[in-house]
């Protein structure tokens, strides 16, 4: 029954080309630990240089988004440094379909930030690559966007790297909507 | 100022300030946990030699293998303490290495060097 089960699992994830798979809350040492494993897979498998630098990149860019900006994480009272007493709870997955790469992190976000995001992240998705250096430069010599802990640059990162991404919304209740990007190689 | 060595880690590069000899060097991966962290001291005694340093020459060299985004944002101020230090009666070289077959790694740097107005910039290409 158990394996059963867990092979269905498996398949669901193998029929749509995930290679791996991580569902929980996101640390640094978790970023760490699938980026030396998806290295490794990479390098022995010969994978192109520029592939794999492109594919570690969008992969980097992703979890440190869940990290610092799902918006359903736990927090501890213990520290006063925010990073170390919060966790946040996100789902990555790394795949091949069709010859294509794919990284895709989905977690939960205020749904007040829906409306902001959505309007970014199409504005991204209009640009072509001389729009997206100028964004990119502009961004990275502005100051750091208020409740933002990293550059505020992660998407159009992704952007610039990626042949394509998609991103999505669903309402989950009256505060939270769940949030899914995914980037193609 | 007293030089800073830090040796290289898997997601923080290896930083060499030689204050005596004005070289200045950042080399490996960058995608620390926390930029602000890493680089906040690093960068500050920089920016505080450097405001007082006139007709120095000066040597800032890049070999950065892989950056995230927030590590972009350093550079690029790291890119405007260094101009404005060239700007102030010093002999400011920037130089940029990146492997040969990194395409993206090479646009970053021109990137970068296309914004200077008085330092002076290099690219260099390294084989693998």
């Amino acid at each position: 029954m158990l394996a059963e089960e867990m092979y269905e699992f498996r398949g669901y994830l193998q029929e749509r080309g995930i290679i791996f798979c991580y569902s929980g809350y996101m640390t640094e040492e978790v970023l760490s630990g699938i980026g030396s494993a998806m290295k490794k897979k990479l390098e022995l498998e010969k994978t192109e240089k520029s592939v794999s630098r492109t594919l570690f990149s969008i992969f980097v860019e992703q979890v440190q988004n869940v990290i610092r900006y799902s918006a359903e994480k736990i927090t501890g009272d213990n520290d006063n440094n925010e990073s170390a007493r919060e966790l946040r709870y996100g789902v990555l997955t790394v795949g091949e379909k069709d010859g294509m790469y794919f990284v895709s992190c989905c977690n939960l976000i205020l749904k007040s930030d829906v409306e902001r995001l959505d309007a970014s992240l199409n504005h991204i998705n209009t640009l072509d690559k001389d729009g997206l250096k100028l964004l990119y430069k502009e961004t990275l010599k502005g100051d750091t966007p208020e409740g933002s802990k990293g550059a505020g640059v992660g998407f159009i990162d992704i952007a610039r790297r990626a042949r394509e991404f998609k991103h999505d919304f669903m309402d989950i209740d009256s505060d939270y909507s769940y949030f899914c990007l995914i980037a193609y190689l | 100022m007293e030089n800073i060595n830090i040796e290289a880690q898997e997601r923080s590069p290896e930083v060499n300030f030689d204050f005596s000899a004005n070289t200045f060097l950042l080399k490996g991966e960058s995608y620390p946990e926390d930029v602000t962290d890493f680089y906040g001291p690093v960068i500050g005694k920089l920016e505080e030699y450097l405001d007082e340093l006139t007709g120095g020459k000066v040597h800032f060299t890049f070999e950065l293998i892989y950056f995230n985004s927030s590590t972009a944002k350093v550079l690029m101020g790291l890119f405007e303490i260094l101009d404005e230090a060239a700007a102030n009666d010093n002999d400011v070289l920037i130089t940029w290495i990146f492997e040969e077959d990194d395409d993206n790694m090479e646009e970053m740097g021109e990137e970068f060097g296309e914004d200077l107005e008085n330092a002076k910039f290099e690219l260099k290409k390294i084989a693998v």
